[in-house]
């Protein structure tokens, strides 16, 4: 019943959203070589900072960062899906995050590796006391040996 | 359709319907009301808490700053409502105010090694001046202990040299009474001891014997002694057998000399030589006859010169004492007979002093015709008869 004739409600409807998509292709045909070059732009800051990532692994000997790098790898791989799905402000948004996020995975290595090096220098300081403490010992102990021998030598 | 519609509001009951109510007030009100702070949010409001935050925003304040910011648009938009805006500044907040806190501990550590170098330059100097110390101290100590071997090596080394001092000593001391021992047994045997004092010199030999014994086996002490027994043992075998030795070789020399003097004797020409024994004494009698004229007294010269040889004899053995005795045959008066006995024997002396011979070996006497040596009934018995007689007496 409805075949049977159309009526001019639908027909507009149908010339409504033949316009708006004849609108919405040119307009993504005009848009197309901005997007394309700021998607590119994303793309290269994702590699870049995807190929930091193996360098800040190597850098975490304390495993630290662990955590944050595994983060880090997320929020990039996150950005990269909304790159995909042609979401730039938000990719830009994720890769800010992420170079912020970098930052602080440098600082957090860079705070361990310090902490290391307090808590070697830290354990060199404690056993060069030892040491002195044992020297100090061994030398009151020859004192008196020496303090014992003293008589012979004079007899 | 319609109608069935229709029969199920007529169907459904008021107080249904008023059921319904206020869970749709609740919904409502729920919807107005502040949604649920997102996870970042909280993460956020911890790191607040952080012991170290102040220090962190004395340090870094524009960094601090900058979390706060963010955790305050956060959580306008939290209370907006709007989660996700929320969560994204939350994050941003937290990686600020964490990144912060990750200096300051670099901060904190930096400051503490700067401490912990000047620590260690400290503590290295007192481990450098105690070692130093215990090595100077060590030094001193093993000076002392070789010094305390040194002395004690030295004290060894006297006592070993006193030890073979004493030793040598000892040997010399045993040498010496060995050498003792050994001579005292010579000696006894000069003097013929194993003949004259047998027990005592088998003693000495036997503890002689046994002394060498003792030297090999080392028993120095007891060789001592048994070489002083061996010793005493000898000297007394010496000292019993020495004179009897001595007697035995007088007696053996007397005899030698005996009989030379017996053969010298025999060798003088006109005289009549003859051995005889009275009582202990033994004698050599050398009878010269024919000095005489008859009745007279004085020598004449030549028989003077007869005496010559006699004279020499007496004078080459000078141990004996002489005597000179003249006899006489029987014719005429025994006392006349012993006077010129007598006479004649003093002639004799006279003589023979003249020649050398020492009057103090001399013993003159006349016995007459008391020891006649023949017949006086004939003539040459009476020739043999008037005589002088020179007798050396022998020991």
């Amino acid at each position: 019943m409805i075949r049977r004739g159309r009526p001019t409600s639908f027909v507009l409807w149908q010339v409504t959203l033949s316009t708006l998509a004849i609108l919405v292709l040119s307009f993504a045909l005009r848009a197309t070589p901005a997007l394309a070059d700021e998607e590119d732009d994303i793309q290269r800051q994702v590699d870049t900072q995807k190929a930091g990532v193996p360098d800040l692994e190597h850098l975490d000997t304390q495993h630290a960062a662990r955590a944050d790098i595994q983060r880090l790898r997320q929020w990039l791989g996150e950005a990269w899906d909304l790159r995909n799905k042609h979401d730039p402000d938000g990719a830009r948004e994720v890769l800010d995050r992420s170079l912020s996020q970098a930052e602080l995975i440098r600082q957090i290595i860079a705070a361990s590796q310090a902490k290391a090096e307090v808590a070697a220098r830290e354990a060199k300081l404690q056993k060069t006391k030892l040491s002195i403490e044992q020297t100090k010992q061994a030398l009151r102990d020859t004192q008196a040996k020496k303090k014992s021998l003293e008589p012979v030598l004079g007899s | 359709m319609k109608t069935t519609i229709k029969t199920k509001r007529i169907m459904t009951p008021r107080f249904v319907r008023l059921l319904a109510v206020p869970p749709a007030i609740a919904l409502w009100l729920g919807a107005c009301a502040t949604p649920p702070k997102p996870a970042a949010l909280s993460t956020y409001e911890a790191l607040q808490h952080d012991r170290n935050l102040e220090e962190t925003r004395r340090r870094f304040p524009d960094l601090v700053a900058s979390a706060e910011q963010f955790g305050q648009k956060a959580d306008q938009e939290w209370q907006s409502n709007n989660l996700d805006d929320s969560t994204k500044a939350a994050l941003m907040a937290e990686i600020k105010l964490r990144t912060a806190l990750a200096r300051n501990d670099q901060a904190r550590a930096k400051a503490r090694l700067e401490v912990l170098t000047t620590e260690q330059a400290r503590a290295d100097d007192d481990l450098g001046d105690a070692k130093k110390d215990l090595e100077s101290t060590t030094e001193q100590v093993r000076l002392i202990e070789q010094a305390d071997q040194d002395k004690k090596k030295l004290t060894q080394q006297i006592a070993t040299e006193q030890d073979e001092r004493q030793r040598l000593t000892q040997q010399l001391a045993l040498e010496q009474k060995h050498a003792g021992a050994q001579l005292a047994l010579r000696t006894a045997e000069t003097v013929d001891a194993p003949r004259y004092a047998p027990s005592d010199y088998t003693a000495a030999t036997a503890m002689m014997a046994k002394a060498e014994g003792e030297i090999k086996q080392g028993a120095v002490g007891l060789a001592l002694t048994s070489l002083e027994v061996a010793r005493t043992r000898a000297e007394k075998s010496i000292e019993i057998a020495k004179p009897l030795y001595e007697q035995a070789a007088q007696a053996t020399q007397n005899k030698m000399r005996d009989e030379t003097l017996a053969r010298d004797a025999a060798a003088l020409p006109a005289v009549a030589v003859r051995l005889e024994r009275r009582g202990e004494l033994q004698r050599l009698v050398i009878a010269i006859p024919n000095l005489f004229v008859k009745s007279q007294t004085t020598l004449p010269p030549d028989k003077e010169s007869s005496l010559e040889p006699i004279a020499r004899l007496i004078v080459k053995y000078p141990s004996y004492p002489v005597q000179v005795v003249g006899h006489t045959d029987n014719r005429g008066k025994v006392g006349e007979l012993i006077a010129l006995s007598q006479s004649r024997a003093q002639a004799v002396f006279s003589a023979l002093v003249v020649k050398g011979v020492e009057a103090r070996r001399l013993m003159v006497s006349g016995q007459g015709p008391n020891e006649p040596i023949a017949d006086n009934k004939i003539a040459a018995g009476r020739a043999k008869n008037a005589r002088v007689e020179v007798i050396f007496l022998y020991h």
